[in-house]
């Protein structure tokens, strides 16, 4: 039966020509698939999935300055999207201020930028955030979301019933090199830091969003996305059942997670069932925990921007729709589809619209949402489910017996992971091993069409914060910034939860560079490895 | 020194916050491979961080590379400032460069101006060419 050519996934799984009942012989239904809503959630964590609640459409977005970012937020949910997805300008992702002399070039450049409260309360002016979620890309140490629930709190909203998502996977971001980057000790603390503080005043809020994103964009399998996302979300529990602060069910009940989705379209379906599997065996059989609502696998998917080509980027809307399509037969319960000129530019009014325009009609016009893991019980996408969830468990060993995701970082081992998947990506794109439509192969002489672009003014933006920030820092009360800040100082070195001072102290208008520069001073900044 | 085996020093760098690392990393290898010393600055260089190493490490060559469109300020900074520093280093430049910032990027002596995925030996030989021609004087 089988072909002479030697066929691979993306992750080098080898795949036949044909799957029969042969391939699935040994599953039991029950144990290993079962109903969605229940254990062990493979065929979806919800009952009933999206005839009860359709997937969020969500854009990760946010341009210039607060004020331009609200209007974009406006005009997104008047078009139906029903969550905001903050995207801070790298100025705020690494943790500085928009008048930090490093970086004045790229204030607002791709995404909002964010300095302190007065900043948050300008992009969510208006906005309707008692009704909806909204996902915060906070990198460092729980400040933007501290400063979202001041926000909230201002307009007299009851953290008790906010809801919304932060990031706050500073562990796998240790792997992204960014500047002022804490070392992974530090990293960890603060956002076990951050999921303990959440647990106790933001009980709807999940302060945690596993991130195998960037991870994957780097060019690692679908099988090291896996392994990585669960190695770190274990690593975090360790963390949480070593202090003991909180009872671990509680802790790992609100952690969500976020993957991409990429182009091998049935391994990408069969790595979200994967998942859902592994989570449940982590929480059920490693840790003991009971409760199903801690043994579900909650994903927030989006399409893979290293896809995206720079060549002919109308391609890239084709390449969209598939990851999309994939993510929601894979059952994910929160889809970003990204704009077809990601590779270009942020995305322009158009690019934006046809985002969210992908995600509604494949919830409203392709019927795929009538039924629950349409997939489920195909020979091939059983097969492919098992043998995912079996390489990922070998690599989650080869982390574990390294001593963990923070010793596998700190020693330079995924570094080099990410680093050689790069290479081997390039290699294969060389020889054509890799086939990309329009890159190496079927490749254009000329450029056959030119689509709309975005154009920042990032200069204008960075005049518009700066002049702001001055003013804030005049009119502020100083004094109570200083003892804030000096509370901050103190926590952080008696190894207390630094969650409440940084609440304080974003309360008192202290701002996202004043309380990094507390962080890394105390910490320091991370060397990372080269991992060449 | 035998005129053959002299090896091309260049200095790739990365300005600015811009994170995107796998270009410029890539493009070391590619320029490694095809037999230059390669030095690269790593990320989060200002443009007289990026000057200050090419003089002190004598390169024929400085390969600025940026994602984010803030080309035209820096790549243009960095030209200038080795001109202003009396040096003939030259200066060549990749990355997502809108159509725009290529006049100003080239009057200021800022070439190559690759995007990706262009074959790796069309970089090579620019750079190649112009350090035989601008910095060894060769025919």
């Amino acid at each position: 039966m089988e072909s002479s050519e030697q066929c691979v996934s993306a992750s080098g799984i080898p795949i036949k020509d044909i799957y029969t009942p042969e391939d699935v012989k040994d599953i039991d239904y029950d144990r290993e698939l079962g109903m969605p809503g229940e254990p062990p959630f493979t065929r979806g964590p919800y009952s009933t999935m999206y005839r009860g609640r359709a997937w969020t459409i969500r854009r990760l977005s946010g341009f210039n300055t607060p004020e331009d970012t609200n209007k974009l937020y406006r005009e997104e949910y008047a078009l139906g999207q029903t969550g905001f997805s903050v995207a801070p300008d790298i100025t705020t992702t690494v943790g500085m201020d928009c008048d930090d002399p490093r970086i004045a070039a790229e204030v607002g450049h791709a995404g909002v930028p964010l300095s302190s409260l007065q900043d948050m309360d300008t992009a969510f002016d208006g906005l309707p955030i008692d009704k909806v979620s909204t996902y915060l890309a906070d990198r460092f140490g729980g400040v933007l979301t501290a400063m979202y629930f001041a926000m909230a709190e201002k307009r007299g909203i009851d953290l008790k019933e906010v809801r919304g998502t932060t990031a706050n996977d500073m562990l796998a971001w240790c792997c992204l090199n960014l500047q002022n980057q804490l070392p992974p000790p530090a990293s960890l603390r603060y956002a076990v830091d951050l999921i303990e503080w959440c647990c106790e005043v933001a009980p709807k809020w999940y302060p945690v969003s596993h991130d195998s994103y960037n991870a994957r964009d780097n060019g690692v399998t679908a099988i090291q996305e896996l392994g990585m996302l669960f190695a770190t979300a274990i690593q975090y529990i360790e963390e949480g059942k070593r202090r003991g602060r909180v009872p671990l069910d509680r802790f790992v009940r609100r952690v969500s997670f976020n993957t991409a989705v990429h182009n091998d379209f049935f391994e990408e379906i069969a790595k979200l069932r994967a998942a859902r599997r592994i989570w449940y065996k982590i929480i059920k059989e490693r840790y003991g925990i009971e409760d199903p609502k801690c043994q579900l696998w909650r994903v927030h998917v989006q399409s893979s921007g290293s896809t995206h080509t720079f060549q002919e980027p109308l391609n890239n809307v084709i390449r969209i729709a598939y990851q999309v399509l994939a993510g929601a037969l894979g059952g994910a319960q929160s889809i970003h589809a990204n704009g077809y000129d990601e590779a270009i530019c942020l995305p322009t009014d158009q690019s934006m619209l046809l985002s969210i325009r992908t995600g509604q009609i494949v919830q409203s016009e392709t019927n795929v949402t009538n039924t629950i893991d349409p997939l489920g019980g195909s020979y091939y996408i059983e097969s492919l489910t098992n043998e995912l969830e079996r390489q990922t468990w070998d690599y989650i060993q080869k982390i574990e017996d390294m001593g963990g995701m923070a010793k596998a970082i700190e020693s330079g081992w995924i570094h080099r992971e990410l680093r050689e998947a790069i290479i081997e990506h390039e290699n294969k794109l060389a020889s054509g091993e890799t086939e990309i439509i329009g890159v190496n192969k079927f490749r254009l002489d000329e450029v056959p069409y030119e689509v709309p672009l975005f154009r920042p003014n990032p200069q204008q933006s960075v005049d518009i914060q700066i002049k702001k920030l001055k003013k804030l820092k005049k009119e502020r009360d100083n004094a109570k910034v200083q003892a804030a800040l000096k509370r901050l100082e103190e926590v952080t070195l008696s190894g207390e939860n630094v969650m409440p001072a940084v609440f304080e102290a974003v309360k008192a208008y202290a701002t996202m560079g004043e309380i990094t520069e507390v962080q890394t001073r105390i910490n320091g900044v991370w060397r990372f490895p080269m991992g060449i | 020194m035998d005129k053959d085996k002299r090896k091309i020093r260049i200095l790739v760098a990365k300005p600015g916050t811009d994170s995107h690392y796998k270009g410029a990393e890539l493009l070391c290898r590619i320029l490694r491979d095809a037999g230059m010393e390669v030095i690269y600055t790593g990320r989060y260089q200002t443009s007289e961080m990026i000057v200050n190493t090419a003089i002190a490490e004598d390169v024929d060559v400085v390969a600025l590379s940026s994602l984010a469109w803030s080309q035209e300020k820096y790549y243009t900074e960095v030209a200038n400032m080795l001109k202003e520093r009396d040096s003939d280093i030259l200066v060549v430049g990749g990355g997502i460069i809108q159509e725009s910032a290529k006049p100003t990027l080239l009057k200021a002596g800022v070439t190559g101006l690759y995007g990706p995925g262009t074959p790796h030996d069309v970089i090579t030989n620019h750079i190649t060419e112009r350090v035989k021609k601008e910095r060894w004087h060769e025919d």
